[in-house]
C-alpha cells in the first residue's frame, strides 16, 4: 500500500541504464549468488536492505578481497539479513560531491540539488536548489548547473514518471563536462503501481529490517488478499497486545496506549481492513496467539478492537477470530491473559455476543463492549484490568 | 469549488462498477430517509441490463449499461454524483471519463485502496480545471444526511442506518482522514445528541484528491454546518494548511480536531501504519508538530479520543430527538416481468387489465406491444406488423421448417414436436435474415460507413450480406412484396436505414442483378426507420432490440401459423411414416 525500498542494486541498475551508463554490482541473495562475482582485485560487501546508518551499524564491508567474499557475505548474512550487495571497490577520493533528486508531489514534479552532497546533505540543507517542473522548463539552464546533461535529466524524469517512482535520490555523484559517476542511489517506488511497470517487482522491493516470521506470514497474508492486513512486533515481551481493525482506528488504540503511559508494554501494532473472510482473520489471530505465548510478560491482555465499522461485516470477521481463539484454548488459559473487545458495524449484535460466548466459555473474558462505550474508555477498562492483575 | 448545496438540491447517482452490498445501503438510505425515489439512476458494469435492488420491501430495478457512453443523454445530463467502485487499477481511466461525459457532474467519491500515487496526482489536475470535487482514493464515501449516501458510509445494513440518527440533517459537520474513523466520529456526534450537516471520508493515501483544508473549506462555505469535526494523522503537511486557513480567517467555524499517531514517537523508524500517508518523515510530519500548529492557530485540540466526546458535549444545549423508520422483512423474487402479472387476482398485461386490453388492441397491436415491452399507439407501426406478419405467414411445403414440420406429423408425432422440429430449423440459414440485416444496417449506419465501404467489407470477409439476394427475382423483375413494404417507408418521417439498404443494392446489382433488397432486408430496414421515428429508439436501443432477437420474433411468430397448418393438414390426409427411397439418396463408399 504505501512507499516501499528498492534494493539498491535495482535502484542502481535502472537509473544508470536510463542515462545510458555502465553499472557493475551482484546482488547476493544465497551464498551461491557469489560464484558470480569477479573481474576485480577487491569489493565491497554491504547489507541492501532499507537500511538507515549502514556506515555505523557496520553493514558495509569495504576492501574486501575475492577469496574473503563469502566470509564477509556470511557475516552479514548472520546477522539476519538476507538481501546483500557486492560492488567493485574504488578508492574513495576527496572529491566534489554532489547531490540530486527527484520527487512528484500536488504541484508537479520537483528536482532538488546540491553542490555539497554526501552523507551530510541534510546538515546542509541551505545549500539545497529546488527546480519545479514546469511548462517550458529550462532544462539546458539545470543541465550547465547540475553538469548533468539535458538528455539525461530528461531520461531520469521520464524513468520515474512511468515507472511508479515515488522518490528518487543519486546522492551523491560525482560530475564534470565529461564524465557522470553515481555513487549512491536510492528509490522509493509507490507499490501499488507494481501492474503498470515491467521494470520492478515485488522482489525488487526491501524492508528496512528482518521481518519475524509472524510478521512475515502477515506479510504473505497481505500480498494474497483483497483485504489488507499488517503485523509489526514492537516488544516481543510486551503485555499488551492488539488486534485492530481499520487504518485509523488502530492508531488511535495505539495512541490511546502511548497516552497513558504504558507504550513500553505495546507488544505489537497492526491491522485489518476492508472486509477480510473468516478464514483470514482466523490466521490473522493464530499469529498473534504464538506471540502471546511466546512473551515472557507475566499479565497479558489482548485488546480486539475497532471503530463502528463502514462495511466490514462484525459477525463474518469475528467468526475467524472466535474460532482460532477455540483452536488454542487451553494454551491460552496459562497465559493469565484477559480478553477485551470494543466494536461496531454490520451485524455487531451477532458478532459481540458470540465472541463474550467464546471468552467466557475459556476463562479469558475481560469486557465485551459495543459502540454506547467509546474506544478510549473501553481501552481504559482494559488497562485498568491488566494493572489490577499486577497487583 | 463545489457547494454541498447543489448536492442537497439533485443528487443523482451513477455507480461506476457494481458493489451490490453499497448499492443497497444507499437505496436503503434514500428509502429511510423518504426520498421518492433512489438517487441510482445507472450502473456501470457488463453482463447484465439490469440489477435488482430493495426499495424498502419490495423490489425495484435499475438500469445497467456496459460503458458510461450508452447511457442515453437524458440520463447522462441529469447525473451529478458518482460512485467508483472500480478497481485501483481502472481508477484514472473510469473517473476520467466520467468527468468528461457527464456534464452536470459535482462529486466523485472514489472506493479503491491502492491506486498508484501518480493516478491520483492526474486526478486533483482533472478535478482542480474541471471544477469537480473527487474524493477519495480509499474513501468510504460523503454523507449528506436527509439527501444523499454515497458509498459504504455510515454502514451497509439497514438495521444500522436505522438506528445511527443520519437521515435527518444536523449542524456539524465530519472530516476524516480515515474510513472507520469517519463513521465513529458520526457515531460520537450523534451520540452528545447533535446531528450530522455532512460526513466526507478523504482516505489515507499519501495524495487524496480532495485535501482536508478544502474539505473544511466545504463545511466554512455550507451554511448548515455550525462546527467541525476532524480526524487526520500523522504524515503530511495538510494540517498546516488548515492552520493557515484559520489565522486568515478562511475558517471561522467552530473546530474540534484529533490527530493521530503520537505513539509513534515510541519507535527510532516507526511502523508503517494502516494508511498510506501515515508515516511521519520529518518532524513536522508528527501528530505532536501538528497538533500544536492547529492549538495556536486556535482549533480546539484533543488529547485523547475521549475529549472529543467531552468538547462535543459540552456544546448540546438539547439532544435531538429524531425518529427511527424501520425497513421489515424482505425476500428476492424469483424472476423479474415487465410484460403482465396478476393485481389483485385479476390478470394485467402491460399494467392494464386483460379485458380491457383485449377490446381496445388488434392482433397485431398486441403483438408488437407484448414484443416491445410498451403499450404501442402507432397505427403506422401497426399496420407494417399486420402486413408483414400476414406476409410471412407461409412460404410453400419447401422450405426446411415446414419440410420438418410435415417429416415430423406423417411419423405421428403431436402438434407441439411437429411445430417444434420446424421452428427448430429457424436460424442463420432459414429465417434469420431479418435479425441479421437488422444488425448490419443499424451498425453500418451508426459507424457512418458508406454503403460501397459496407459491401467491399463483406466481399474482404467472403461473407454473405443479408436481406440481400433472391433466387427468381432480379432488378430488372422486382419481388411484388417488396415493393409493397416500400410503401410504408414512404410514410415515415425518415427512411435512412432503407435507403442505406438500397444504397448496398444498388451496388450489390451491378455485380449480380439477382442480389436484390429482399424481403427480410427489407422488412428490417422499414421496421428500424419505424421504430426510429415512431418510437425515438436511438441506435443503441436498436442494436440491443436485435442482439435479442427482436426482429426474429416476427418471423417466429407468424411462420408458426404456417407450420401448424402444414401440421393439421398432413394429419387430416395421414398419408403414414415419410421415408426417402434409394433413388433419393446417392450413397457414396
Amino acid at each position: 500500500m504505501p512507499r516501499r525500498k528498492l534494493s539498491e542494486y535495482r535502484a542502481k541498475t535502472l537509473v544508470n541504464k536510463a542515462i545510458g551508463e555502465d553499472y557493475v554490482g551482484w546482488s547476493i541473495l544465497d551464498l551461491d549468488d557469489i560464484k558470480k562475482v569477479d573481474g576485480y582485485k577487491s569489493y565491497v560487501v554491504k547489507v541492501d536492505q532499507a537500511v538507515k546508518g549502514r556506515f555505523k551499524k557496520g553493514l558495509v564491508l569495504l576492501n574486501v578481497e575475492h577469496k574473503d567474499l563469502k566470509t564477509s557475505a556470511k557475516q552479514l548474512m548472520n546477522e539476519g539479513y538476507s538481501s546483500l550487495l557486492i560492488e567493485p571497490y574504488v578508492e574513495h577520493v576527496d572529491q566534489s560531491e554532489r547531490y540530486f533528486a527527484l520527487n512528484h508531489g500536488r504541484g508537479g514534479y520537483t528536482i532538488a540539488y546540491s553542490r555539497n552532497g554526501g552523507v551530510n546533505v541534510e546538515q546542509n540543507a541551505d545549500s539545497i536548489e529546488y527546480f519545479a517542473i514546469d511548462d517550458g522548463f529550462d532544462w539546458e539552464n539545470l543541465a550547465t548547473i547540475t553538469n548533468i546533461e539535458t538528455d539525461k535529466l530528461q531520461a531520469l524524469v521520464k524513468l520515474f514518471k512511468e515507472n511508479h517512482f515515488a522518490s528518487l535520490e543519486i546522492n551523491p555523484y560525482v560530475a564534470d563536462r565529461r564524465s557522470l559517476n553515481i555513487l549512491d542511489v536510492a528509490v522509493e517506488i509507490d507499490d501499488a503501481g507494481q501492474y503498470f511497470t515491467r521494470l520492478w517487482n515485488e522482489s525488487d522491493i526491501r524492508s528496512p529490517r528482518k521481518l519475524s516470521e509472524s510478521e512475515e506470514q502477515i506479510h504473505v497474508l497481505n500480498d494474497n488478499s483483497p483485504a489488507s492486513f499488517s503485523l509489526s512486533v514492537l516488544n516481543p515481551n510486551g503485555s499488551i497486545f492488539l488486534l485492530l481493525s481499520g487504518g485509523g482506528a488502530s492508531i488511535v488504540i495505539a495512541d490511546e496506549v502511548y497516552n497513558q503511559g504504558l507504550g513500553d508494554e505495546l507488544a505489537n501494532y497492526g491491522e485489518y481492513s476492508g472486509n477480510p473472510n473468516t478464514e483470514e482473520t482466523y490466521i490473522y489471530t493464530n499469529e498473534l496467539i504464538k506471540l502471546i505465548v511466546d512473551s515472557k510478560a507475566p499479565n497479558k491482555i489482548l485488546f480486539i478492537g475497532g471503530a463502528v465499522a463502514n462495511f466490514t461485516d462484525i459477525a463474518k470477521t469475528f467468526a475467524g477470530i472466535i474460532h482460532a481463539l477455540d483452536d488454542q484454548a487451553a494454551v491460552l488459559k496459562k497465559q493469565h491473559l484477559k480478553v477485551y473487545v470494543r466494536r461496531g458495524g454490520p451485524n455487531q449484535e451477532i458478532g459481540l455476543a458470540k465472541i463474550k460466548q467464546a471468552l467466557e466459555g475459556h476463562g479469558i473474558l475481560g469486557g465485551v463492549y459495543a459502540p454506547d462505550v467509546s474506544i478510549s474508555d473501553a481501552l481504559g477498562f482494559a488497562l485498568k484490568g491488566l494493572k489490577d492483575e499486577e497487583k | 469549488m463545489i457547494d454541498i448545496k447543489i448536492l442537497r438540491d439533485n443528487a443523482n447517482v451513477v455507480i461506476l462498477g457494481s458493489h451490490a452490498e453499497v448499492i443497497q445501503s444507499m437505496l436503503d438510505y434514500d428509502f429511510l430517509a423518504g426520498k421518492s425515489k433512489p438517487s441510482i439512476v445507472a450502473i456501470i458494469a457488463s453482463g447484465r441490463k439490469q440489477e435488482r435492488y430493495f426499495w424498502g420491501e419490495t423490489e425495484v430495478t435499475i438500469r445497467v449499461f456496459a460503458n458510461l457512453e450508452l447511457v442515453p443523454e437524458v440520463i447522462k445530463n441529469g447525473i451529478t454524483a458518482a460512485l467508483n467502485v472500480q478497481s485501483a487499477r481502472r481508477i484514472l481511466s473510469s473517473t476520467m471519463q466520467a468527468v468528461e461525459l457527464l456534464p452536470n457532474l459535482q462529486v466523485v467519491d472514489i472506493f479503491a485502496e491502492q491506486t498508484p500515487e501518480s493516478h491520483s496526482l492526474e486526478l486533483i489536475k482533472l478535478a482542480a480545471t474541471k471544477n469537480v470535487l473527487i474524493v477519495g482514493p480509499a474513501s468510504v464515501g460523503v454523507l449528506i444526511p436527509g439527501f444523499l449516501k454515497l458509498g459504504a458510509i455510515g454502514g451497509t445494513r439497514h438495521p444500522q442506518i436505522s438506528s445511527a440518527d443520519i437521515l435527518e440533517m444536523g449542524d456539524t459537520a465530519v472530516v476524516s482522514t480515515s474510513g472507520g474513523m469517519v463513521n465513529e466520529l458520526i457515531h460520537t456526534v450523534t451520540g452528545v445528541g447533535f446531528g450530522i450537516s455532512f460526513a466526507m471520508a478523504l482516505g489515507g493515501d499519501r495524495f487524496p484528491i480532495t485535501t482536508p483544508a478544502q474539505a473544511l473549506q466545504l463545511a466554512e462555505a455550507d451554511k448548515h454546518t455550525k462546527r467541525i469535526v476532524y480526524f487526520g494523522e500523522l504524515g503530511g503537511s495538510d494540517e498546516y494548511e488548515i492552520a493557515q486557513l484559520i489565522d486568515e480567517g478562511k475558517i471561522t467555524k467552530e473546530l474540534i480536531v484529533y490527530i493521530a499517531g503520537t505513539v509513534a514517537e515510541l519507535f527510532e523508524e516507526p511502523p508503517q501504519f494502516g494508511h498510506a500517508k501515515a508515516l511521519a518523515q520529518t518532524k513536522d510530519e508528527s501528530a505532536t508538530a501538528k497538533k500544536d500548529a492547529l492549538r495556536k492557530a486556535g482549533a480546539i485540540v484533543a488529547n485523547t479520543f475521549a475529549d472529543v466526546h467531552k468538547e462535543l458535549a459540552k456544546r448540546v444545549i438539547e439532544k435531538r430527538v429524531v425518529r427511527e423508520p424501520k425497513i421489515g422483512a424482505r425476500k428476492h423474487s424469483m424472476i423479474v416481468s415487465h410484460i403482465s402479472g396478476e393485481i389483485d387476482e385479476n390478470v394485467v398485461l402491460l399494467g392494464k387489465d386483460l379485458m380491457e386490453t383485449v377490446e381496445n388492441n388488434s392482433i397485431a397491436s398486441l403483438v408488437l406491444s407484448l414484443l416491445l415491452g410498451e403499450q404501442v399507439e402507432s397505427k403506422k407501426a401497426i399496420s407494417f406488423v399486420d402486413f408483414v406478419f400476414k406476409l410471412l405467414v407461409d412460404h410453400g411445403p419447401y422450405v426446411s421448417g415446414a419440410l420438418n414440420t410435415i417429416v415430423s406429423a406423417r411419423a405421428g408425432k403431436d402438434l407441439v414436436s411437429s411445430l417444434t422440429a420446424g421452428l427448430m430449423t429457424i436460424g442463420p440459414r432459414f429465417g434469420g435474415a431479418i435479425n441479421g440485416a437488422a444488425t448490419e444496417w443499424v451498425q453500418a449506419v451508426k459507424d457512418g460507413v458508406s454503403p460501397q465501404e459496407f459491401v467491399e467489407a463483406f466481399a474482404k470477409r467472403g461473407g454473405i450480406i443479408p436481406g440481400i439476394g433472391h433466387k427468381k427475382y432480379t432488378i430488372d423483375m422486382p419481388d411484388p412484396r417488396v415493393k409493397a413494404l416500400k410503401t410504408f417507408a414512404k410514410n415515415t418521417n425518415g427512411d435512412r436505414y432503407l435507403q442505406f439498404a438500397l444504397g448496398v443494392e444498388a451496388i450489390t446489382t451491378t455485380k449480380k442483378t439477382n442480389l436484390i433488397l429482399n424481403v427480410d432486408g427489407t422488412i428490417a430496414a422499414v421496421l428500424l426507420d419505424i421504430l426510429e421515428s415512431e418510437f425515438n429508439y436511438d441506435q443503441q436501443q436498436l442494436l440491443e432490440l436485435s442482439e435479442i432477437e427482436f426482429f426474429n420474433a416476427l418471423f417466429v411468430l407468424s411462420r408458426s401459423i404456417g407450420f401448424t397448418a402444414h401440421y393439421l393438414d398432413q394429419r387430416r390426409h395421414d398419408e403414414g411414416l415419410l421415408r426417402l427411397s434409394p433413388d433419393d439418396v446417392r450413397y457414396i463408399e
